[in-house]
């Protein structure tokens, strides 16, 4: 009882802030459209974000949009912010639409996203040098299979994400047959039915994600990524090839519509300010996917609990 | 048979063609561009679109956004009324309306369909689906309408209409979803247009053919009475083309609702594609099907109702008639007790989704119990496959057997003996049989060789548009050889090649198991009964559902793409077999009977011969629909034209996405142009005999 009252008295603080906001809230009646896309960490930092817009007195909308698609609508103003945009996987569309000045990154969601080979604990029977990335070069066979024989079978992004496992096996000469997985659930398929068969897997995977909190799952260790392992041969193991190394990190970033800031100033400075850190992001996400809560009321949780963090966002517009 | 002349002059191209082919692999080094389609001579095709686009969409930009915007708004007022009406209201609304359209069976059906979707927990979502499909549904009528009606009256419409028609149902929908997001906008508009452009084809078809079938002295009398051109359309030819339009009316309502979970991967809706797809992207097997399983009893309660209105009797009409003040009473009964729970605001919550939980748990676990319990035999069944059969189609005997895979050398001696062991097999059927039996069997030999990967462009080319014109005549020979053309010099060939091997593939064996299936059920009312509801399961369901648990089992690759296009297209091979077999008169086989056939003499050589024509309508389907599904096989990693659609639509590649969909549409109706043409050869033939 007195946490409720305490959070309602903060409220009304925060509700009496928005009065005295140096950038200008503008037209705040209008809703606030942030995009849901197709996963469920996005969901978690969407509605972050809407939450601690709401907090500072704003009107917000989750619209669902497909990842690529979200561009259109946001270019044209339909949709005013994406709080999830991968570099490693950045559609052309953003590109586009960030060349002709319609839309705009605001800087990093806050996480240590990461990218890399991962396979699940009880491989490390099959090829016990793991993790060390050397180890894959004696037991490629172990992971062969009718498509991919003599090589080992390496799961690739699917296609239209790029290919950085065939690229790295090709770098580190290493005798795997890199297949495209053709979407994410055929990925987590791979992963739910290897671990339930203790059948071999190695795959290319990101964090976060929710499949790393439910599954033991471990990263193989590449060589430090630097520049130079992917502009000079030279550099690296292997004399002849770039992508000798690991995956370069990735950068998660938010986006918003260009006319975010005219319409909206004071939401553009919280938006800029949200950060949402990988721990708690993970957590959140497995208590949606394994435990089957419910975003909405995970959120509100985090909200009521991390009431400083949020509040200092609201005060970044002051 | 009718004379050796003919033969002989059919023939002939063929065994040039044999000697071109010899001579094509015997200098496979200086005639290699024969061999493989040189690159040079590929053009920028994809390019010269996108620029084109680009001016177009800024010219069009405009309108198209005003329609986007005029067929938003009903379509969102109609989502927020469905959602905004209490469930069980809506409920009661609509087994009243089955019960009004045909009985009480009906009224049991869609009260048990809804209220599974209203436990289930996906009931907004649900009612936004239905708001889409309520609104594509008309607009792909009034269209279908419109252009059947231009396309009976106008000299030009008779001439452009059906190509067009071929490549809206054959196109995939995913190749042009980017050139109409960025016409259209975002937004459940977008998927509004690509219903509509996919489901108004049958209706046009219908209406079309209705026209044409409206008995000359009902036209003729009503010039005579001297009707202005317009009332004669929709005074007297259009009601007396009723009963085929109808039929277009029913197909266009299943044609939407496939497309609901297509429209949902732009998002912007929050229906219940979207759900499915969320569901699928984290493999959730369970769920997935549940919630795909809500599109199936949308459609199945749409259909259903519709159809009972289309078809209804005349003592339901009169029934209804007599009833009117009772049915009245009831709408009005309904919207108070609906006024009354808003205004006493009870909300009987629509989002518990405790039950699906439990089943979706309990499916998960058993689909992990049979991969965990059946893993090796999995295992070893895909193996088997892969080596033996889609491997030899792919790349050929040449290249697939290997110690390896098959346990052994492939020698030159076993070359030299499979090539002779063939041509003696060949020579005996065309000398015993008929030639061209004989010369099929070269043909598969030949292609099971190379594999459609490895076999020479040039070769393969000639003998699609030798094939085509000996079945069709000139006009489909020219067809094919454009369309092959296209594909060649757009760089898309080895690609299409991809497409047809895992297509063809999976086309034998959906036809196989299909009409196998639809035999047995032909032969009995019971299995009958147990096989149509499983078969309209199969073609409603979003596809996507099909491939996690095929993806558990065998992993990402070729078989399971395999399995997943089988999964789909042996349902009309099922029901065309059977409704073949069934329609066969019972006089012929009583006759057949009292002559003293055994049941064998009168399956193989009275009810086939009989059937056929029908079966061959079935082959065709499974065709279509294989091609169909190529596209979202491609979401477990297959490698041929699907995988170009969605590289194109990832990386808003227009051109690219539109020339991949254009070869996929070709290729379904040069195979579509040929076996039609065949068969009404065929069919000819019969009938003269």
């Amino acid at each position: 009882m007195i946490r409720r009252v305490i959070t309602m008295a903060a409220l009304s603080l925060s509700l009496g802030l928005t009065v005295t906001f140096a950038a200008d809230m503008g037209a705040k009646d209008e809703p606030i459209k942030l995009s849901i896309n197709e996963w469920t960490g996005q969901h978690i930092s969407a509605h972050i974000a809407g939450e601690t817009l709401k907090k500072a007195g704003y009107n917000v909308e989750y619209v669902t949009a497909g990842y690529d698609a979200q561009f259109t609508a946001m270019a044209d103003g339909e949709i005013h912010g994406a709080m999830e945009v991968w570099s490693s996987n950045a559609p052309d569309l953003w590109v586009k639409m960030a060349d002709a000045g319609k839309v705009e990154d605001i800087g990093e969601t806050g996480f240590d996203a990461r990218e890399g080979f991962v396979y699940p604990l009880h491989v490390k029977e099959m090829c016990p040098g793991l993790p060390a990335w050397e180890a894959l070069k004696e037991c490629a066979a172990n992971f062969a299979t009718a498509e991919t024989l003599p090589e080992g079978r390496l799961i690739d992004y699917p296609a239209d994400w790029g290919t950085p496992g065939a690229d790295r096996m090709k770098g580190l000469a290493l005798p795997f047959k890199a297949v495209p997985a053709g979407s994410e659930g055929a990925l987590i398929s791979e992963l739910k039915s290897s671990i339930a068969k203790k059948s071999p897997l190695l795959m290319v995977f990101w964090q976060p994600h929710w499949a790393l909190a439910e599954y033991d799952v471990e990263w193989v260790d590449m060589p430090k990524a630097e520049d130079a392992c992917f502009e000079d041969a030279s550099w690296g193991s292997n004399p002849n090839e770039v992508n000798d190394c690991d995956f370069a990190a990735s950068r998660v970033f938010k986006v918003i519509w260009s006319g975010l800031g005219e319409k909206w100033p004071a939401a553009l400075e919280i938006l800029k300010a949200v950060k949402i850190s990988t721990g708690d992001q993970q957590v959140m996400m497995a208590a949606i996917d394994q435990n089957g809560g419910k975003v909405e009321d995970i959120v509100a949780e985090w909200m009521a609990n991390n009431e400083g963090t949020w509040s200092e966002w609201v005060a970044a517009a002051n | 048979m009718k004379n050796d002349n003919s033969i002989s002059a059919n023939a002939l191209p063929w065994l040039f063609l044999a000697v071109a082919a010899l001579l094509v692999h015997s200098f496979a080094d200086s005639l290699g561009w024969l061999h493989k389609f040189p690159a040079d001579w590929v053009i920028p095709l994809a390019d010269w679109i996108n620029k084109a686009m680009d001016t177009f969409v800024e010219l069009v930009k405009p309108v198209t956004r005003a329609i986007a915007a005029i067929l938003e708004w009903p379509m969102i007022l109609l989502r927020d009324v469905l959602q905004w009406t209490p469930w069980p209201v809506t409920v009661a609304g609509v087994v009243l309306l089955a019960w009004h359209a045909s009985g009480i069976r009906l009224a049991i059906v869609c009260l048990l369909a809804l209220l599974y979707i209203a436990l289930s927990g996906y009931w907004n979502p649900s009612m936004s689906t239905m708001a889409l499909v309520g609104i594509a549904v008309p607009l792909s009528l009034l269209l279908g309408l419109a252009i059947g009606i231009a396309a009976d009256r106008t000299e030009m419409g008779k001439r452009i209409v059906p190509p067009i028609l071929d490549i809206m149902q054959t196109m995939p929908t995913f190749a042009y979803l980017v050139p109409i997001l960025v016409l259209f906008g975002f937004g459940p508009v977008v998927g509004l247009i690509a219903s509509a452009i996919y489901a108004c084809p049958p209706m046009v078809r219908n209406v079309h053919l209705g026209l044409k079938q409206v008995p000359y002295e009902i036209v003729e009398a009503a010039k005579m009475s001297g009707v202005s051109s317009y009332q004669r359309l929709f005074w007297v030819e259009l009601p007396a083309a009723m009963a085929q339009i109808k039929v277009g009316i029913n197909q266009t309502i299943m044609a939407t609702l496939s497309m609901v979970i297509i429209a949902s991967v732009i998002g912007g809706f929050g229906d219940i594609g979207w759900e499915v797809l969320s569901t699928i992207r984290k493999a959730r097997f369970g769920e997935s099907l549940l919630a795909g399983f809500v599109i199936v009893l949308i459609a199945i309660v749409m259909d259903r109702i519709s159809s009972a209105y289309v078809t209804q009797d005349d003592i339901t009409k009169a029934k209804n008639l007599a009833n009117k003040k009772l049915w009245f009473t009831a709408a009005v009964l309904l919207i108070v007790i609906c006024a009354v729970i808003k205004a006493l605001g009870i909300d009987f919550g629509v989002d518990d989704s405790s039950l699906t939980k439990a089943a979706s748990e309990w499916l998960d676990q058993k689909l992990e119990a049979i991969v965990v319990g059946y893993g090796q035999l999995l295992t070893d069944i895909k193996n088997t496959f892969f080596f033996y059969y889609l491997l030899p189609l792919r790349i050929g005997f040449n290249k697939a057997i290997l110690p390896l895979t098959w346990g052994f050398e492939f020698t030159e001696a076993m070359r030299w003996g499979y090539a002779i062991a063939m041509l003696i097999i060949c020579l005996a059927l065309a000398k015993f049989k008929s030639w061209q039996t004989g010369l099929s069997v070269a043909a598969l030999a030949y292609l099971l060789y190379y594999g459609l990967t490895g076999a020479p462009w040039m070769v393969l080319t000639s003998a699609v548009i030798l094939l085509a014109w000996q079945a069709g005549g000139r006009s489909v020979a020219i067809f094919t050889a454009c369309s092959l053309g296209f594909i060649l010099i757009t760089g898309m060939w080895e690609r299409a090649m991809l497409s047809i091997y895992l297509c063809g593939a999976a086309v034998i064996l959906s036809f196989l198991l299909g009409s196998a299936i639809g035999v047995w059920a032909a032969s009995s009312d019971r299995v009958s009964a147990v096989v149509r509801p499983i078969a309209d399961t199969f073609q409603t369901i979003p596809l996507f559902v099909f491939l996690i648990p095929v993806l558990m089992f065998f992993q990402v690759g070729e078989f399971t793409a395999l399995l997943a296009i089988i999964a789909y297209a042996f349902v009309p091979a099922i029901r065309y077999t059977e409704s073949g077999l069934r329609q066969v008169s019972p006089q012929l086989i009583e006759v057949a009977v009292e002559q003293g056939c055994t049941p064998s003499q009168i399956f193989w050589q009275v009810k086939v011969p009989l059937a056929i024509p029908t079966i061959m309508v079935g082959l065709n389907q499974t065709i279509m629909y294989g091609f169909a599904m190529l596209v979202i096989a491609a979401l477990v990693g297959t490698t041929g034209l699907g995988q170009q659609i969605f590289l194109a639509l990832s990386a808003a590649d227009t051109g690219l996405g539109l020339i991949a969909g254009l070869s996929m549409a070709l290729l379904a109706m040069i195979t579509d142009r040929i076996m039609q043409a065949w068969a009404a050869k065929k069919f000819e033939g019969m009938q003269a005999d």
